[in-house]
Formats: structure tokens, sequence, C-alpha cells
């Protein structure tokens, strides 16, 4: 499992690993039923406080990502794929709000935003 | 404790090579003149001890034996004895030596002139560890060796003019009677004598803070 | 949560310096960074949980116990690195070996050699001719060696090139792999902390001035960089401390989100145990 830490990137370090997990999740690299390294084990790795860890595992918990399992350890949980990527497209909808509000207090046509999201796409393949 | 003991005597290994010039000295020595020097050896199990505690200091031992299980405990009972096992295996050697040569020489063995000169070695081998010890758990190795620099020559001074007023002569000689005792006093002074220090030392060393 | 070192009230007496009622708890499977300046008071109440100096007022706790009653059940159980204190340095590592096996119970020769091996640290060699750093290295491999629970560490970075100092934490990491230990690390080399600590206790002339997880410090603290006239309109009770340069105001904040809301503000950094320890000294209030 790859997590990158970015010590400069201003986003507390606990929800960088929560992101990058959950990212795994969605996206089927980490699979329901897959065992997670323990608390102090990815703490060692990421050189990171024991704390910072189980507050991610905790996040993860809490939205039901990952599964505890007393003296066993943290499992990913069967995740509900739908939910998962509802929640997204949520965020998703969060995002070209702010860019539609932007466009439209300077006058920028929707189709110009259009384009602009194309090459984007192109460019992410 | 044992360890703290191992600690004393793997400090002094490196003097190995001095104690053979030593003993050599006293085996030539002692061909001269049997008795002369009874007291070289193990006088100097004192002096070397001394320099045990400059290491200490010098990398604050003793603040870090304070840190181990039972370290400030053990720590003055494990010098005190260390020096006297050096000084017991010491005066084996001085003693067995003096009789060997004594015999080599003269064909006759002494013993209990051997004997009280062994005694005498011993006493004033275990009377500069008594005062120096406690010395130096009070005020370290260096203001030590003044202080029994002082206490020698203060002795010798009050001893001198007290000797104007009273007369050692005639006291020395009212106690001429207990010579008949001496191989009994001398070993139960040295017991006695050792023993306050020790316990000198160790109250000084309780209280004491690195 | 249970706390394998409690020290309560702490406070000793110096004519020149005095611990104040020093107080902080370390949880099992932690490891605490000891911030503080050179002569803040880190050794001393080092040295008192210890019991290395004695006669101080206030209760240490170490693994539920008290440190004078069961103090040598305690000290089976803990490793200590203090700054400057070690064996005489006419011996030779392997003597220290032959000493402790006598000294603690569970002194595991094997385990001591191996960490010698590890460090490159050769047995035969007088102390005396091994380099600062292999002697802090040495401290380390004696004070890991009898399986303690509980790490004492003054400076046991100090000296230490990075490389170095590197392989050093990564050997704590390991040690609190085990969670039933925790570790005490005294440094003024606030990188190392801000690596492996998870509790960050900051001591200064004597007092506690925090002790908080460190997360909590990184994420919540932060300083605000400003202008005279934009300072002036701040509320006293909104910041820790501040500092005057002849271009900015720096201000420590203890929640850089909620004083964002306040005040409209454009630069607030995150802030590093360094700035921390410098504002919270150098800074005024």
């Amino acid at each position: 499992m790859e997590i990158i830490i970015s010590n400069s990137s201003g986003v507390p370090i606990y929800e960088q690993i929560k992101e990058q997990i959950k990212t795994k999740i969605v996206s089927n690299e980490l699979k329901s039923g897959e065992l997670l390294p323990s608390i102090r084990t990815l703490a060692k790795d990421l050189r990171c406080s024991v704390i910072t860890t189980k507050n991610a595992y905790e996040e993860l918990v809490r939205d039901g990502y990952v599964v505890t399992i007393p003296s066993k350890g943290f499992y990913v949980a069967e995740v509900n794929l739908d939910v998962a990527r509802e929640e997204q497209l949520n965020k998703i909808e969060n995002l070209l709000d702010t860019v539609v509000t932007l466009a439209k207090t300077n006058n920028i046509e929707k189709k110009t935003i259009t384009e602009i999201l194309d090459i984007l796409y192109e460019e992410e393949k | 404790m044992l360890g703290l003991i191992k600690k004393d005597f793997l400090m002094l290994k490196g003097n190995f090579k001095t104690w053979l010039i030593l003993l050599f000295v006293y085996i030539v020595m002692a061909f001269q003149e049997s008795m002369s020097l009874t007291f070289l050896l193990p006088f100097m199990c004192v002096v070397t001890m001394l320099s045990t505690f400059s290491y200490d200091s010098y990398n604050k031992w003793d603040a870090y034996v304070c840190s181990l299980p039972d370290g400030r405990k053990n720590s003055v009972r494990a010098k005190y004895i260390a020096t006297l096992l050096l000084v017991f295996v010491t005066v084996l050697i001085t003693t067995i030596l003096t009789i060997i040569i004594s015999y080599y020489r003269t064909n006759t063995v002494n013993l209990s002139s051997i004997g009280e000169s062994i005694f005498g070695a011993i006493f004033a081998t275990t009377l500069l560890q008594s005062i120096m010890y406690p010395a130096i758990y009070k005020y370290g190795v260096e203001k030590a060796r003044i202080t029994i620099f002082i206490v020698i020559f203060g002795t010798a001074l009050v001893g001198g003019v007290l000797s104007k007023y009273i007369d050692f002569e005639f006291i020395i000689q009212r106690l001429v009677f207990l010579e008949k005792y001496i191989m009994i006093i001398i070993p139960v002074v040295i017991v006695v004598m050792v023993y306050i220090s020790y316990r000198i030392s160790e109250a000084i060393y309780k209280r004491k803070e690195y | 949560m249970e706390n394998i070192l409690e020290v309560k009230n702490l406070s000793k007496k110096y004519t020149e310096f005095e611990l104040k009622n020093i107080s902080f708890e370390l949880p099992k499977g932690m490891i605490m960074g000891f911030i503080g300046e050179n002569g803040a008071g880190k050794t001393t109440t080092i040295k008192s949980i210890l019991n290395i100096i004695g006669n101080y007022k206030g209760e240490v706790k170490v693994f539920g116990l008290d440190n004078k009653n069961d103090e040598r059940e305690i000290k089976e159980d803990i490793g200590v690195v203090l700054d400057d204190m070690f064996f005489p340095e006419i011996l030779l590592p392997k003597d220290i070996n032959t000493i402790m096996k006598d000294v603690y119970k569970k002194w595991d020769s094997d385990l001591y050699f191996k960490y010698l091996t590890d460090f490159n640290l050769p047995k035969d060699k007088q102390i005396k001719t091994y380099s600062k750093g292999m002697r802090k290295k040495l401290e380390i491999a004696t004070a890991l060696s009898h399986h303690p629970k509980l790490l004492i560490l003054d400076e046991p970075t100090s000296g230490l090139d990075p490389i170095a100092r590197n392989e050093v934490i990564d050997i704590f990491r390991d040690f609190i792999q085990n969670e039933e230990c925790g570790v005490l690390l005294s440094s003024h080399i606030t990188t190392d902390l801000e690596h492996i600590a998870d509790y960050i206790t900051f001591i200064n002339n004597g007092e506690i001035i925090l002790s908080k997880t460190k997360d909590e410090l990184i994420e919540q603290y932060g300083i605000v960089k400003c202008t005279e006239s934009e300072f002036k309109k701040i509320d006293n009770q909104d910041y820790i401390k501040y500092k005057k340069t002849k271009y900015e105001c720096e201000l420590l904040v203890e929640n850089k989100n909620e004083f964002k809301k306040k005040y409209n503000v454009n630069t607030i950094d995150k802030i590093s145990l360094e700035d921390l320890m410098v504002l919270m000294v150098k800074g005024e209030k």
C-alpha cells in the first residue's frame, strides 16, 4: 500500500492518510475484508505519531470505510460503492459550484469552462 | 553489588604491568631486608583505588550509578569491598613471599615478627583508606588529597606542640603492658576503623546529589 | 489509557534555580518529547524522576508505583541515557556487559552484543577512543539491553550527525512497537521530536508551560504575521505571545482556525516546534 505524506501541504497528516486510504478503498485497490497495517506499524513506517494514525483510522471507522475488530486490528469495510460514489459526486458538485460562481462574476461563458474541462480530462489520460 | 565490585577490578586491569614491577621491586628489597617494605603492595592498592575515584568523577559515574537498580545503595559498599579484597590478596602474596624469602636468607622463620610487620602494613593501609574515602565522597578526589595532607601535617604539628606539655614517653611506658595483646588490638582497631569510615561514607553518599 | 509515568507537583529549590510544581503524564505506548532551553529544568526533572537527586517535593509514579518506595523494582524496567554521565571511559564495552549482567536481572548479553555489531561499535576498545556519536550509541545500546519498559533519555541525539540521529530515532520507533512501553525523551533538537513524539511537554524556567499531543500543537497552533496597525486591532486574549520586528508582527495563536474566523488576516503559518519554543521563550505578552 502506498501512502504519500507531505509535511508542507498544510493538510493535517491524519487527513492525508485518511483521504488516501479512502481513495484506495473506493477505487477497489484495497478490497473489503483486507487487513490494514496496525496503528503502530503504520506510524513507524510513515514516521509520524501513533496519535496521528489512530486519528486517521478512527475517522475511517466513523465514516464506515473501515471496521475494527478488538484485539485483531482494522479491516476494510464492506463499502457500498454507490454511496461512496454519491459522496464523491457531492464533493465535485460543490467544487463546480465555486467554479460557476467565479465564472459568472467574471462574465466567462459556459462554453469556455467546458473547453477547459475537456482539456483537463485529456491531460489526465 | 557484585557487578559494581567487578567494575572497580576491571578498571584496574590496565595497571597490571605496574603491579608486576612493584612485585619485582618488593622481591628485590625483601632479599636485602626481609621486612622492610611489607606495606608496599597493600598500600599501593589504596593508591590505585584512588585513581578509580578520579575516573569515576571524570565521567560522572556516580550520577549514572544512582540511576541503576540499587546503585546508590551498593556503590560505596562495592568500593570498600573491592579495596579490602585487593588488600587481602596483596597481603597474602606479601606474607607468603616474606616467609619464603626470609627462610631462604636465614634458614629460619620468625613468624611473630613477620606477623607484626604485616599487621602494621594492614593498619597503615586501612588507616589511609578510612580517612581518604569519606573525604573523597564528601569533597572529591582533588580536595581529598589536600585534606589528607592537612590531616597528616596537622596531626604532626599538634603532636609536636602537645609534646611540650605532655610527657608522651611516660604514657607509652604505662601502655607497654598492652604489647602482649597487640595482635588482638590491631585487628580490632582495623575492623572498627574501617566500619566507622564505611558508615560515614555511606551517610555522605546517601545525601549527595549528583 | 493507563499512564506509564506520572509526575505530580514536583518542586525543587536551588539557590539560583527552582522547579515549580512540575506535573505531566505519559500514557503507555507513547513517546513524549521534553523540550526547553538549556537550563530550563529538563535534566533536573529527569534526575528527580530517577532519584539521582532527592529532597524534592511532589510525587513521581512509574508503572503506577511510587519511585521511592518501589525504587528497585521500577529501575529494573527503566533504561536511561543521561547527558554526559556514564561508565568511566577507561572501561571497554565488553566490560559493561560483565558489570551489567550482575546489575539487571533481565540483562541480555546477546542483545547487547547485537546492538554493538549493528551500531559498528568495537567491543575491545576503551570507551575513551570512541567518537561522541559512538559513545552516544553505546549509551543507548546499554540502556536497551535489559528489555526495559520505560526509556528515559536526556539528550540522546546531541552530538550525532543527521544520519546517526535518524538511526537512533528509528530504534526508539521500533521500541515503541510494544504498546506496554513508553519513552520520555528530552531534546533541544526539535526536528527530531517533530518526527517521533506523540506528546510534547515544554518546560521553561522551571515551569511546564504546555503538555499536549504533538498533533494538537502542530495543527491548531499557528503563527500570524501582520502589520503593526493590524496588530493593534487584535484582542490581547486572542494570542499567546507576540514578537515585533522592523517589518512585521508575529503572533503565536492557540487555534489558527478560530483566529481566521474572527480576524481577517492573510498569513497564518503552520508552526514548527522550533518557532513555538522561540516565541514562547522570547516573545512578549
